[in-house]
């Protein structure tokens, strides 16, 4: 997948909307044409805490179109909840858009996979799917029914949207994996986004159909640009996507630790080696 | 009267560095600014000093498990293990890069003996694209001689004179903080030719997940980095600028001119930005604007004028300084 993201910079965004999905899960909504217009389906960006008292936390592009772009994000920490008492009016620095994305293909039968927050970096995708003309279905898990944010939003936006809850409180009862494992559609792509647990059984499921995924990873980021090699993830040692890095020959090993905020977020699930 | 006013523009913040002349006084912490090219569309990198690259060692290393980083209040933990492609691969595919940039692009080198270190400065320093080395001796997320060589008034000078006969360019030896007596490991530096010291690398620390049982990081321990530092930070530094006449480069947790300020005023010429590049890119130059803006309203122009001026020694001598305690 090709390394992009010359064109990202640092946007100081106006708040245009700010919407409470369900308790805890926070939409923001800000005035960024320059950043929409280079974003790609899978982008992500560093939002600058407005107390400048904290790293700055990585988030998912939910929507970019004509002048806005928005974050969807649950609180789960002191960095989330800073970013969930910004109101509208207020300005944000924005970082981006970052990461190398998903990579849109000519398959005709896409599955996404997301898990709870993970459905902040697929919409963009979905909706690039649905423009080509693919059949696109969502397995969308979550905890419980109310955490199953923007699940109408998918559906209008032409996807199949099936659900699992943890509590069966709507739809399959247990993990969307198992949804995913059950289907009756063998698609021709899989993309995925949510916790590692879950990406792993993405993987697993993925590799048992013999389709090829591609997962959207969560790490820990520090610069979120390349800068610190803190975020890394294991994958197989070939030159082409291990830059900078020599080949395994030299290296004398056939893995080798990329970024997952530069050389990802997203990789094939074939190239990991976690 | 008119004339007596100072814009902030004209006042002078550059600094010098044994032979190296830096327009600003802000260098980017080895590590956490790539090689600068990963920064370059956030930042004007022409209004920095300058960047230190990511620390290189003889031979690649694939660099520490993971999880490497964990965030902690007030700062962070970090366990990345030097990973790097090696002095060979280095300087074959990556140093002509950064003839490119727009900002002095300084060299990092770390190493496990003292003919490691002796062997990459050597390399590394003969290159064009490369201004000066400064030298790790106090990475604390490798295997135990990583840091011992700057745990040790001996061995540090043993690497520093090994390095210094490699090269004339500006050598800047890097001490770490989880030693008794800083201050006897940074005269042995002066003594063996350092021109400058960066104080400080990172503080060991660590942090357990109290679900899992075990460490968070995939090294257990790392170095904490951040404002949770800055305070260590600043006495070492005012403890190093007592005991050497080389310039220091104060580093740990600035986040902000106030911050800046504290280090120059307890002995620093430089200052070297890390995290707070993690937070918001646009810190480096914000600093040296309100640098500006503070000298100029003081009536003074250059920054040099106040490097040690809260150095007022300690209260109780016996207690800090030399051996005689
Ligand atoms: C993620 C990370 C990686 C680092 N890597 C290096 C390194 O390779 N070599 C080195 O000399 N210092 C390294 N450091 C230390 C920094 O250069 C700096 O001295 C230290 O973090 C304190 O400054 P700060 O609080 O501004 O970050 C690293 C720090 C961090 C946070
Ligand atoms: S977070 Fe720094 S390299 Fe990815």
């Amino acid at each position: 997948m090709p390394i992009v993201s010359p064109l990202a910079t640092i946007h100081n965004a106006i708040v245009t909307d700010r919407r409470v999905l369900a308790p805890g899960v926070v939409l923001l909504g800000f005035d960024a044409p320059d950043l929409v217009a280079v974003t790609r389906p899978g982008s992500f960006v560093m939002v600058v805490p407005p107390s400048g008292e904290s790293a700055a936390t990585a988030l998912g592009v939910y929507e970019a179109d004509g002048r806005r772009a928005s974050i969807l994000f649950f609180v789960v920490g002191k960095r989330t909840e800073e970013l969930s008492r910004i109101s509208e009016g207020e300005k944000i620095g924005v970082v981006g858009p970052l990461g190398n994305g998903f990579t849109i293909g000519s398959e005709r039968d896409v599955a996404i996979v997301a898990g709870g927050v993970g459905i902040a970096s697929v919409l963009l995708p979905a909706q690039a799917y649905v423009r080509t003309g693919a059949r696109v279905r969502l397995y969308y898990g979550a905890r419980t029914t109310e955490l199953l944010v923007e699940r109408e939003r998918f559906a209008h936006e032409g996807c199949e949207v099936l659900v699992a809850t943890d509590d069966g409180s709507l739809g399959h009862a247990g993990y969307v994996t198992s949804l995913l494992a059950q289907t009756d559609r063998r698609p021709d792509v899989i993309l995925a986004c949510g916790p590692t647990p879950m990406l792993r059984a993405v993987a697993s499921v993925a590799s048992d159909m013999h389709v090829p995924a591609q997962l959207s990873l969560e790490e820990t980021f520090a610069c979120g640009v390349g800068g610190c090699w803190g975020c890394v993830v294991p994958i197989v040692n070939t030159s082409a996507q291990a830059p900078s890095f020599p080949p395994a020959e030299r290296n004398g090993s056939d893995v080798v630790y990329a970024r997952v905020c530069k050389e990802g977020s997203v990789f094939w699930a074939h190239e990991l080696r976690w | 009267m008119v004339n007596d006013v100072i814009t902030a523009r004209e006042i002078d913040v550059s600094v010098r560095l044994g032979k190296l002349e830096l327009a600003y006084p802000t260098l980017m912490g080895s590590g956490c600014y790539g090689s600068g090219e990963e920064y370059a569309p956030f930042v004007d990198l022409s209004k920095i000093g300058a960047v230190v690259l990511k620390s290189v060692t003889r031979q690649p290393r694939l660099g520490n498990p993971t999880p490497r980083l964990v965030h902690t209040p007030s700062g962070m933990l970090n366990a990345i293990g030097l990973q790097n492609p090696g002095i060979e691969w280095y300087l074959e595919h990556d140093v002509a890069k950064f003839a490119q940039r727009p900002c002095t692009i300084i060299g990092s080198v770390a190493g496990f003996s003292v003919d490691d270190y002796a062997y990459t400065c050597e390399k590394l320093a003969a290159r064009n694209e490369i201004k000066a080395i400064e030298l790790n001796i106090s990475c604390p997320n490798v295997a135990s001689e990583g840091e011992t060589f700057a745990c040790d008034p001996n061995l540090t000078a043993n690497v520093v004179r090994a390095a210094r006969a490699t090269t004339d360019k500006t050598l800047i030896v890097k001490l770490s903080p989880n030693v008794t007596d800083i201050a006897s490991i940074a005269r042995e530096a002066e003594r063996a030719g350092a021109d400058a010291l960066a104080v400080i690398n990172t503080v060991r620390g660590m942090a357990i997940d109290v679900d899992m049982w075990r460490p968070r990081l995939g090294n257990v321990t790392g170095g904490l980095s951040g404002p949770a530092i800055r305070p260590i930070a600043v006495l070492a530094v005012y403890e190093v600028a007592r005991a050497v006449k080389i310039p220091i480069v104060g580093q740990g947790g600035i986040e902000t001119a106030g911050d800046a300020l504290e280090f120059f005023l307890a002995g620093a010429s430089a200052i070297s930005i890390g995290t707070a590049n993690f937070t918001d890119p646009r810190v480096p130059l914000r600093i040296v604007d309100e640098l500006r803006a503070y000298l100029a309203k003081r009536g003074l122009r250059s920054l040099q004028q106040i490097v040690g001026k809260a150095n007022v020694g300690f209260a109780n001598p016996h207690q800090y300084e030399g051996d005689e305690g």
